[in-house]
Order: structure tokens, then C-alpha cells, then sequence
């Protein structure tokens, strides 16, 4: 089980969480530390002193710039906090999400949400970090509602328009789903499975709204029932009330959350008859619209994870090694590492991936043996190993505009672009210019030989002597 | 202080325990660069070889860390060390507008006349040259001043071309036309059939071996951008078999000519871009006349093909630390309104970054048009273009802003697909397309591109610094390693 309370514990452990005791106004102070932490890989934050009702954590599910540090990678807090192995692979992470597997749930909806009713609150004394138009801000939780007897989840981004509305962008599948009004509970202060769940249950290619049964798949997360309505029985605030769809209702202000990129939006209103929290309630949220936010963390490893499962199972067989949108580039770059089955399979993969996804239009193709940790080797392969005129290869412009770059957002078509850095499959062996690592560079018996002198040589004490 | 040699450097270094003596014998053959590139992998200090066949060598001695490459080279020009790249970057190049001529100090007066060796006497194989990756043409000198005249004025140009040993008398140099030295060589002096006079200055003081890296316009005095960057003036010393003058403080010096239509096999070699590139091809000959060192000389040495991805080197420091500042001075020197050139950090030369605040398609395209036609015409194969505001030496945010602001419709404008020249150390292209051309350039043209990764004002942050600033005060008392944030103050410009 991996709740954000034990998220944030694990973080605090492993010396990866920054208590913030000085007194932070929820209003745009807030956002704007949070902000300042994950653009310069600061650890996650957590505010301890806020004054409103709970207290505000940020950066729990997100990472470093992969540019900073070999040792430390963008996935890690991700997958510690998806209940896997801290240390695990990123091709694990993404094979693990990739298979969708949905557990029965059965059984265990029956216990109590930790959260009780509080009188007197309502959403502003909630203490939600604050837009820049002052409106109290929904990043990181999801909607539970039900349909014929069926509890989905979905993500949602917005804001508290009023001290008893909230009004909320979800998936248009999903609000079709639902109906035009439906009751429903808003969660937040939840861990990264339901999170990852929503995402992977209305984002994607295949709809599948029993979400709850997407997160048993993923791990063990305690449920529980609340008018009728699964929720993460860990949650600690739960937000009761009854949701309308508003097809005339202007977008919640303030920036996009990175999922609304990958697929058509609907408004909801939701109106509320019960707050509910926990004893010393803790919200996660993140900055929309800066670098690394918790959000992109999320879609990134949700939009490779699906494109693995469908570029390896379309043709029979499985070329591709890994595939990364980089946080870095904000989901507007795709990078593809494959066994290039012919030639001309490089073209077929990236356009491949064009079609399987909407946030991009460029894509680097790498040989099979590039390193997912290395993302600073694979951006330098685009520049020095792809010849800088025939290796760069533009579509005709007729190509529909992706959603994650900030040009074309009109809708207006253009190209597309993918990089060829791989080997050309005619070559001769001998054309393969061989990298320069310690394994290549010496010779076995130059290694055995370091290897006895190592203590002569005080080598011990040369490569500890990095303090920088 | 400015260190005034390369001892005095490599004392400062271990003064400030970032230098790690090893006095067992080690050998030159792989195994001095083995420890240098287990170094550079980890970031950690600099190694001092001192018994290698009689002499010294030190591994990538200008290596900075992966987070600040600038370090050791400000630490060399005596700067603070605690400078952001902006500050690093202006204060250098406010040195470089105060050059300063060289004075000339007799014989008895230049260290690096401790040792005198001419005629019969001269043997480059006294010396302890690496082997550097196996797989290598030969051992090499790859961290000196090459030092060669023009054949038609005063002008003399310092550069820093490789060179790989064949015997006591002879090596091979790099010499790849379109650059200043090679240029004078194969258009003046062997079409004159002369020979070219050179010396090629090893382990010389830190403000020399900057400057011989940087792109310093024909006809200017180098030595005197050596005395800018120093602070002070650059002592020369006269050669012993020709009329050059050579920084008085270096560790050795190889007199020669390098002669006319003569060439000898180079390469391959481990290169700046992590890949050994081939296939073997002819260079110019170097005939040595003279060697002049002093006692106990050190040779320098860069393990080429490390400065990638997340690991230093000489060369990738020096390239963000020289030729950044430098390129950045050139093109505001030209008239172009630009914040800061700079290279992409893990891959040095290939790429450059230029922060300017106008993205008129037109001045994009004659400041990329400018530069390839001049100082990246050779190596570089790209530029970036991002806004003001951009870091360029911030990967994150130049690939950001690539990803994010470069349309495939109108925003990658590649000079032709076969137009222009390239030199022979890459690995996109074919042995065959690259050829063994007499000028050292690649048979094949190739193409440039650059890329306009502008915003027009589409989703660029608002920001507020005096709220950032706010912020990071906030996350420093909670306990952020404030080495972590920049701390940009408007009215103070940095902390």
C-alpha cells in the first residue's frame, strides 16, 4: 500500500523532503516556493505551517532534471510512490504500467474512509494553494463517481469558484460516461496509484472506466465506500457533492495540467454538501505550467507506457527497447530506442508513434543499446551521430499540430520531424564508430593491471574526492 | 591571483586539495589515461602523474565539474570561485577587451629554457607522450599552443591542433583547412613549397592555453588576448631554431617546420564527440629542430572523447569556458544583440545555444549565416536560438524550449543537404565520404542547420523575480542547499 502519508514518510527518510516550518500563505506564496523547488531539483516540499485547514505538500511524485545527475532519475519518486522498487529500471516502471492489469476490488470497498466531515469549513478555508486570480487551485487528485454500479475515478484539474463550487476540466469520455449530473466525491491528498489509474483509465487509447480496478492492478490500495462511490479509503480530504456537466462553462482559469494535452475536455461543475479530511490533513499539489511538475512526471511515464505496449505489440514482434518523453522537453519530444529491423523501419517507427500520440511532432530515434539513464548521451547522439541534413526528416505539412508545443495551437497543420541517430543498417561493420567508454578504451590487461595497483595508486581516494 | 604557469596552477589546485599526486611509476602506455578518465568519470580531482618515464604528466588538468564547467578555468585567471555563468562569462570577457602586449625576457630568464637540446641531440621519444584510448593511431600531445607566422605579415597565430608522435624527429599534426593555422599552411606556405616555421608550446600557463582555444581575429596579437585574459603581460622568450617566441613559462617546447607536401598517417583517435572516429588519413609532417623544457617538465594531456554526456573534460570545460565567452564577445563585437553564445554543455563544439532577445527571422538568419561562414564552419553543425532569458548552458531549458518552440514548419533552416564543409572527425559520415583530401577537410559537403527556438511570445513565463527570490529565501531557511538556486536579484544582479 502506498499512500501519500507514506510517500511523504519514505521521501523524509531518504533525506528527499525539505520541511517548510516558516509560516507560507496558501495564496500564490505557496505556489510560487513550489515552483522555485521544482525548476531547481529541489527535494519535495512539504509545508508544515499554512493557515488554512491542511497542510500543502509538492514535488512528492516528481524527480530531478535528468541533465543534473547520472545517479539520480526523474522516475524515482514516481515509482517509490507507485509502490515499486525505488531503484528499479525505468524499462520496469514502464513494462509494469504498460500491462493495464485490472485486480477485482471486490471485498474491499466495505472499510471507512479515513476522512470524517468537518462543520464549518468550506473550500476556501480549506487552505488550497491559490491561483494567480486568487482562486483556490485542484492539481492532483481525481473524481469518484458511479454509473450503474460501477465507480470510476477521473483526473481533474480547476478551481473553487465559490465557497461551495468547484468547477473542474475531466476528460470528455469521461463526462460523457457520466452523464449530464451525477453525485461524486473529489479526492485529494491521495497517493500516486489512483492518480496514474485515472490517467491510464481516460486518457488513453482504450477507455476503462472501472479505474479503482486499474489501481488494485497497479498495487495495494485500501477502498472504501462512500454513498455508494469507491474512494481511496486513505484520502485525506474528500470533497462530497453532486457534479454537472456545463458544456457552456468557460475553462477553470489558470494553467493546463499536462493530461489535458493527450485528450478532448469537458467543464464540470460540482457542487458541495460535505468537506471531509483527516486529522492534520496533507494535499499534494503542483505548480501547473512551470518545468518538472509532478503532473508531467505522470503523464510521461503513463504516455510511454502506452506507446511501449502498442508499438511492441503491432508487428508481430517487439523491436523497441524503451521509449522516453522526457520531462525535460515537457511531452513535446518523443525519444524511441529499437532495433531497426530494415532500413526504412526508423521512418515507419516515428510515424508510428505520431499516429499512437498526440502531445508530439518530434521524435529521436536511437539504436537498441542506448541507455534510458543517459539522457544526456541520447541528446547528444541526435546532434552528433544523425547527419544534420539527410538525418533530420520533415514531413510534408499537412500533419496535424501536437498539443504539447505552444505553436499551432489552433489547430493548424504542419510538420512533423524525427531524428534518425541510428547506424545505418547498410553499413559495414567497420564504418561503426565505436564509443568512447573505460570498457572500449583499454585493453582487459590495462584494467587487471589498474585493478592490482588500485590501492598504490590511491585510487580509492581519487575517485572518493568528489565533493563538488 | 592569476596563476602565471602551469605549476603555479596545479600548486593552487593542491592548496586547495583538489590535486591527487601519484608518485608510483605509471606507465604512458593507456594506463595515465585510464586513471585520468576514471577522474573525469567521477568528477573528482585532478591527477599528477610524477613518474612516468622520467617525467610528468597531469590528466586533464582544466576539467571543471559537471555542474560548473567554468571552475577550474576561473580558478587559473584567478577569478572568484563562486561565479554564475553570467558573471564568469562577462568578466572574462572584460579581460579580453583590455589585451595587454607581451614583453620578451631573455634566455636565462624563461623556465622553459632550463634544457636546450638541438641538431642530433633532439628526441620527442624522451618523453613520456600518452597512449591515449586503445584503438589510437599513435601517442599524442593534445593539450599545447601550436604557435605559426603568417608568411606575408607580423601576424602570428596560436592555435591547438593535435599531434601524433611517429619517431624522435617526426609527428603528424591535424591540420584541417578552413581553420587559421591550417589555412596559412596549405594556401600560403606549401603552395609557396615552404616550409611553415612552428613551435609547439606544452604545458604552458593557464592564459595562454585558453587563448590558444578561442577564435581570436586574423591579424590581432594573441599573445596580447593572453595578456588581457592574465591581467598582465605574457612573457616571450625567442626560439632556438627560429624567430619565433614562445610564452617563456611553459613546460617544453618543440621546435620545427612542418614542411610542404609531405604527410604522414594521423589518427584514428578517441574524439570530442565519445566516439573514436577513422578511418586513418595523412596530415602534415612536423620536422622537429628544437626542444627546449625545463627540469622535470609536466606534460598535460586530455583524455578526448570523455567530456560527454555527464562527464568534463579539458577540452568541454575549455569550450565552455573560453570559446563560449569568447564566441559571445565576436558576435556583440559584429553588432549582433546577443545575451550569451554558449555550447550545449555535454557535447562540446557540435552545438552552440545563442540567447538573444530578437527573433526576426531575418537577423536569426544572418547571425547563423555570419558564424558558419566564419568560426563554426567547420566543427559546428548546429545552432540554437533561444530567448533572452534562456540559460543556454541549461540543457533542461534549452531542450524545453527546442521541444516546445521550434515548429517543424518554419523553425529548422537547414543550409542546403550536401553544400557545406565539414571536417573528416565525425561519425555520420562514410569513410568513403570523407575521403583522405589533401586540405584535411572531408571529400563530402555536408549541411548546417539552425534552429529558431524563439518563443514569439507564445507561453513564455511572466516572471516576477522579486517572488522567485521570495521563494528561494523561503526553501534556503527550510534547508535547501542554496547552491542548489541562482538567486537573481534585480537590483543586485546574483548573490
Amino acid at each position: 500500500m502506498t499512500t501519500l502519508r507514506q510517500q511523504l514518510e519514505r521521501l523524509r527518510e531518504t533525506d528527499d523532503l525539505v520541511p517548510v516550518a516558516e509560516r507560507v500563505h496558501w495564496d500564490a506564496t505557496a505556489a510560487s516556493v513550489a515552483a522555485e523547488a521544482t525548476r531547481h531539483n529541489c527535494p519535495a516540499t512539504l509545508f508544515e505551517d499554512t493557515p488554512g485547514e491542511v497542510r500543502l505538500a509538492s514535488g512528492v511524485f516528481g524527480g530531478p532534471d535528468q541533465f543534473t545527475s547520472l545517479d539520480r532519475h526523474p522516475w524515482q519518486r514516481t515509482a517509490q510512490a507507485l509502490g515499486f522498487d525505488p531503484d528499479c529500471s525505468y524499462e520496469t516502471v514502464v513494462e509494469r504500467l504498460a500491462s493495464r492489469t485490472t485486480a477485482p476490488t471486490e471485498g474491499s470497498p466495505d472499510g471507512e474512509p479515513d476522512a470524517t466531515p468537518l462543520e464549518n469549513v468550506d473550500l476556501y478555508g480549506l487552505g488550497l494553494p491559490t491561483s494567480d486570480d486568487g482562486s483556490p487551485l485542484v492539481s492532483l487528485g481525481v473524481l469518484a463517481a458511479t454509473r450503474d454500479g460501477v465507480t470510476t475515478w477521473v483526473p481533474i484539474r480547476g478551481v473553487a469558484l465559490r465557497n461551495a463550487t468547484l468547477r473542474l476540466v475531466v476528460p470528455q469520455v469521461a463526462a460523457d460516461w457520466l452523464g449530464p449530473q451525477a453525485d461524486a466525491s473529489v479526492v485529494l491528498g491521495v497517493g500516486a496509484v489512483p492518480l496514474v489509474a485515472a490517467l491510464q483509465g481516460w486518457t488513453q487509447d482504450r477507455i476503462t472506466p472501472d479505474v479503482p480496478g486499474l489501481t488494485a492492478g497497479i498495487g495495494d490500495v485500501s477502498m472504501a465506500t462512500v454513498d455508494s462511490r469507491t474512494v481511496p479509503s486513505s484520502a485525506d480530504v474528500r470533497i462530497d457533492g453532486g457534479m454537472t456537466v456545463d458544456r457552456t462553462a468557460p475553462e477553470p482559469s489558470g494553467p493546463k495540467a499536462a493530461w489535458e494535452r493527450s485528450c478532448e475536455t469537458a467543464v464540470i461543475d460540482m457542487s458541495v454538501d460535505r468537506i471531509a479530511t483527516r486529522e492534520e490533513p496533507v494535499v499534494a499539489f503542483t505548480p501547473l505550467g512551470e518545468p518538472l511538475t509532478d503532473d508531467l512526471h505522470l503523464v510521461s511515464l503513463v504516455e510511454a507506457a502506452q506507446l511501449f505496449r502498442r508499438v511492441n505489440s503491432y508487428w508481430g514482434v517487439s523491436p523497441v527497447e524503451w521509449i522516453r518523453l522526457p520531462v525535460e522537453s515537457r511531452l513535446g519530444l518523443c525519444i524511441v530506442s529499437s532495433e531497426i529491423l530494415y532500413a526504412g523501419f526508423e521512418w515507419q517507427l516515428a510515424n508510428t508513434l505520431f499516429s499512437f500520440s498526440k502531445l508530439f511532432d518530434k521524435v529521436l530515434v536511437l539504436d537498441e543499446n542506448a541507455d534510458p539513464t543517459n539522457l544526456a548521451r541520447s541528446i547528444d547522439d541526435m546532434w552528433v551521430k544523425a547527419h544534420p541534413g539527410n538525418d533530420w526528416i520533415f514531413s510534408e505539412p499537412n500533419a496535424p499540430s501536437a498539443t504539447a508545443p505552444r505553436y499551432r495551437q489552433d489547430g493548424e497543420t504542419g510538420s512533423r520531424l524525427y531524428i534518425n541517430a541510428t547506424w545505418d543498417p547498410h553499413w559495414d561493420e567497420e564504418y561503426i564508430a565505436p564509443q568512447v567508454t573505460f570498457e572500449t578504451s583499454f585493453s582487459e590487461n590495462v584494467k587487471e593491471a589498474l585493478e592490482e595497483r588500485w590501492e598504490e595508486l590511491g585510487l580509492d581516494e581519487l575517485v572518493e574526492s568528489n565533493d563538488r | 591571483m592569476t596563476a602565471g604557469s602551469l605549476r603555479q596552477y596545479l600548486q593552487t589546485l593542491e592548496t586547495r586539495k583538489d590535486l591527487h599526486r601519484i608518485s608510483e611509476p605509471v606507465s604512458w602506455n593507456l594506463e595515465a589515461s585510464a586513471v585520468t578518465m576514471l577522474a573525469n568519470t567521477e568528477d573528482s580531482r585532478i591527477p599528477l602523474f610524477e613518474d612516468v618515464d622520467g617525467a610528468r604528466l597531469v590528466g586533464d588538468p582544466y576539467r571543471g565539474s559537471q555542474r560548473r564547467p567554468w571552475d577550474r578555468i576561473a580558478l587559473g585567471l584567478g577569478l572568484p570561485s563562486d561565479l554564475s555563468y553570467e558573471e564568469y562569462y562577462e568578466m572574462v570577457i572584460e579581460r579580453l577587451n583590455d589585451p595587454k602586449p607581451p614583453t620578451t625576457v631573455g634566455t636565462e630568464d624563461a623556465p622553459c629554457k632550463d634544457v636546450v637540446e638541438t641538431g642530433d641531440d633532439v628526441d620527442l621519444l624522451d618523453f613520456p607522450w600518452p597512449y591515449i584510448h586503445a584503438g589510437d593511431g599513435g601517442r599524442y600531445s593534445n593539450l599545447h599552443t601550436l604557435i605559426a607566422p603568417d608568411l606575408d605579415s607580423e601576424w602570428v597565430d596560436w592555435s591547438y591542433h593535435r599531434s601524433m608522435i611517429h619517431d624522435g624527429e617526426t609527428a603528424s599534426v591535424l591540420l584541417l583547412a578552413g581553420e587559421q593555422t591550417p589555412n596559412l599552411y596549405y594556401y600560403k606556405y606549401e603552395q609557396h613549397d615552404e616550409p611553415m616555421p612552428v613551435a609547439i608550446a606544452i604545458g604552458v600557463e593557464p592564459a595562454v592555453q585558453y587563448t590558444s582555444v578561442m577564435w581570436i581575429p586574423t591579424g590581432r596579437n594573441e599573445a596580447e588576448f593572453a595578456g588581457g585574459l592574465k591581467g598582465e603581460p605574457i612573457e616571450l622568450v625567442e626560439c632556438e631554431t627560429n624567430d619565433l617566441r614562445v610564452p617563456a613559462t611553459a613546460e617544453l617546447v618543440i621546435e620545427g617546420e612542418i614542411v610542404p607536401n609531405e604527410r604522414r598517417d594521423e589518427g584514428p583517435f578517441g574524439d570530442y564527440f565519445g566516439y573514436v572516429h577513422g578511418p586513418r588519413r595523412s596530415m602534415p609532417l612536423l620536422r622537429v629542430t628544437g626542444i627546449t623544457h625545463q627540469q622535470d617538465p609536466i606534460i598535460p594531456f586530455c583524455v578526448e572523447g570523455t567530456g560527454v554526456g555527464y562527464t568534463e573534460n579539458t577540452t568541454s570545460s575549455m569550450e565552455v569556458g573560453c570559446v563560449g565567452p569568447d564566441a559571445t564577445l565576436g558576435l556583440r563585437t559584429a553588432g549582433f544583440d546577443v545575451e550569451c553564445c554558449a555550447p550545449w554543455k555535454s557535447t562540446p563544439r557540435t552545438v552552440y545555444t545563442i540567447a538573444t532577445p530578437s527573433n526576426d527571422d531575418g537577423y536569426l538568419h544572418e547571425l547563423a549565416n555570419f558564424i558558419f561562414t566564419t568560426w563554426g564552419m567547420l566543427h559546428v553543425d548546429f545552432f540554437i536560438f533561444v530567448d533572452a532569458d534562456v540559460d543556454p548552458l541549461d540543457q533542461r531549458q534549452v531542450l524545453e524550449a527546442l521541444a516546445l518552440h521550434a515548429d517543424p514548419d518554419e523553425d529548422f533552416h537547414q543550409f542546403g543537404v550536401e553544400t557545406m564543409p565539414k571536417v573528416p572527425l565525425n561519425i555520420y559520415q562514410t569513410p568513403t565520404e570523407k575521403g583522405d583530401v589533401q586540405t584535411g577537410t572531408s571529400k563530402a559537403k555536408t549541411a548546417k542547420a539552425y534552429i529558431d527556438a524563439t518563443s514569439d511570445g507564445d507561453g513564455t513565463r511572466d516572471d516576477d523575480v522579486e517572488i522567485e527570490y521570495r521563494a528561494q529565501e523561503i526553501l534556503e531557511s527550510a534547508g535547501v542547499d542554496p547552491e542548489k538556486l541562482p538567486f537573481v536579484d534585480p537590483g543586485e544582479g546574483g548573490r
